[in-house]
């Protein structure tokens, strides 16, 4: 992916940012048909950012080489997700620095994959093994959805 | 050391050849005969225009991602899936193919007839995940931007590779072995295990091209090879799937999480991205191949003891391959961040450890094999203290 340059402000964590991702997704549809289908609901998941033990989550559900739905995750949507990548809000603001640094890639230290592996400071969970797998499967897809964020100016509401 | 030498396609070879069509399979003699007069005396037999009762008229509709196996298989037309194959030759399922049985011939390699010896629930969308997901390590690789290691971390970095390009054929060369045995009748696992075929030259590729571009390959190691043979030899494709699909490439899928996490350029972090992608299908493949297997077994404790008596000899010789200092030392080194930081790096090495056999016994759980308690493969790092 060529070095992108931001066009807007949106504030993170929002339903709002994931939504630009997506919106983002769905233009670039040439380079994500390129990198194959996406088959999987991710609920990407932001700890204490309402507050002490109240996390944000968002469930993004990805088709094919498309996004087709963003809300934030009710009590009636706790199932739906194959897996929840979560985080507090200073690791997933370091990763979102480093991505517009990187303008659209991130530093070395700061991949999905890297952040995850130790289960620390991301963590990847999912009841199913099975369906935590998608997780590594769409690897390379879900980078390029976040790394995505460096075409917008993101803001932070949860001071590290 | 035996001495091997390769044996020349001989006059008794091709001897053996025209036998074998002169003299007892003279079947095809006789419709070359009767084709041939056909066509000389201007005779068109057009038995093909008569479609009989196969139902054929209803068409294929695609889908949102275009004509998938799994659009064509709502036909009617296009045939079951048996549960055992009796169709031993190239006549596909779905075709006209009963009046002409008698005269076909017999593809006496296709000896795994039974569905539940290969099938998997996800093995149609498997196959056009992989299709799609395909990409080319010559081309999708930013090789240009590739920067110079320390002497300690390219040597890492290029041992690594060396024991990834030893490893990943084996998982072309384990399902190639299969694929020839599996009838024709079950298309879809043979279309699956050729796009697993190629995902693993494309992984020898890359792996080979990235020690060469860092200087070149370094150390084999025996006890690669020996887990190698272990998966090749396994006596059933379920068995070898098992060894090969869940636990090996649930390892290797863990390598290349970690290659990806220690990876010190740009480019090998593509890589070890790329290729984590395709273990995960095969993984995934073996996870369900295996329940498939079990959930169909006309006996079930009968069927698990038998694997259990496989995995304990089969986690053991695989053990060997990730006990070896070639392997083990090289992650460490990468992990520390260098040889002078090698004991950190062994430190986490113990703690990915633990994780990668918790996947395993998880995966081997979601099959319903329970190898917890059985399981051979030390839960901690054999150098942990």
């Amino acid at each position: 992916m060529g070095e992108m340059t931001p066009s807007e402000t949106i504030s993170f964590p929002s339903l709002a940012w994931f939504e630009m991702l997506a919106e983002r997704m769905n233009a670039d549809r040439a380079r994500y048909e390129h990198l194959g289908y996406v088959d999987c609901i991710v609920e990407f998941a932001v700890r204490d950012a309402r507050g002490p033990g109240r996390p944000l989550r968002v469930q993004v559900t990805f088709d094919e080489f498309s996004v087709t739905d963003v809300r934030e995750a009710g009590p009636a949507d706790a199932e739906r997700a194959d897996f929840t990548l979560e985080a507090d809000p200073k690791a997933w603001r370091e990763m979102i620095e480093s991505i517009a640094k990187g303008k659209g890639r991130p530093g070395l230290d700061q991949t999905l994959n890297h952040l995850s592996h130790f289960d620390a400071p991301f963590r990847v969970c999912s009841a199913d093994p099975l369906k935590r797998d998608l997780y590594f499967r769409y690897n390379q897809s879900l980078q390029e959805f976040v790394n995505a964020s460096a075409l917008c100016v993101t803001t932070f509401d949860v001071r590290p | 050391m035996t001495e091997i030498v390769a044996k020349p396609v001989g006059v008794e070879s091709i001897a053996a050849y025209e036998r074998e069509f002169g003299e007892k399979a003279t079947e095809w003699a006789a419709i070359l005969q009767e084709n041939a007069d056909k066509l000389k005396s201007g005779h068109y037999s057009l038995h093909w225009l008569d479609p009989q009762d196969s139902g054929w008229g209803r068409r294929a509709r695609p889908s949102s991602r275009g004509l998938t196996y799994a659009d064509v298989n709502q036909l009617p037309q296009s045939g079951e899936l048996p549960k055992t194959a009796t169709w031993l030759n190239f006549a596909p399922r779905g075709s006209i193919r009963e009046p002409y049985r008698d005269r076909m011939p017999t593809v006496e390699s296709y000896t795994v007839v039974d569905r539940d010896e290969l099938w998997a629930d996800n093995v149609i969308t498997l196959y056009e995940e992989a299709k799609a997901r395909q990409w080319n390590a010559t081309r999708d690789i930013p090789w240009s931007e590739l920067e110079r290691l320390p002497d300690d971390l390219e040597k890492a970095t290029c041992q690594l590779c060396t024991f990834l390009t030893e490893v990943e054929f084996v998982a072309g060369d384990f399902p190639a072995k299969w694929l020839y045995r599996i009838p024709q009748d079950f298309l879809e696992v043979k279309s699956f295990l050729s796009t697993q075929i190629m995902d693993e030259a494309r992984h020898q590729e890359v792996f080979r091209k990235r020690a060469f571009a860092g200087g070149g390959l370094l150390h084999s190691a025996p006890g690669f090879e020996w887990a190698l043979k272990a998966i090749l030899d396994a006596p059933t494709h379920t068995m070898g799937t098992f060894l090969l699909n869940l636990l090996g490439e649930g390892l290797v899928l863990s390598i290349f999480r970690s290659g990806e996490m220690i990876a010190k350029t740009h480019v090998d972090k593509e890589i070890f991205r790329r290729c984590l992608q395709d273990e995960a299908r095969h993984v995934s493949y073996g996870v369900l191949e295996l329940k498939n297997s079990i959930d169909h077994a006309p006996d079930r404790g009968a069927a698990i003891e038998e694997l259990h008596r496989f995995a304990d000899v089969g986690e053991l010789v695989i053990l060997t391959a990730f006990s070896e200092p070639a392997l083990v030392e090289p992650l460490a080194v990468l992990l520390g961040g260098g040889l002078a930081k090698i004991d950190q790096g062994m430190e986490g090495m113990a703690k990915l450890w633990s994780m990668f056999i918790g996947e395993y016994l998880q995966r081997c759980d979601r099959a319903g094999f329970p190898r917890d308690e059985r399981c051979k493969i030390p839960k901690q790092a054999i150098w942990a203290r």
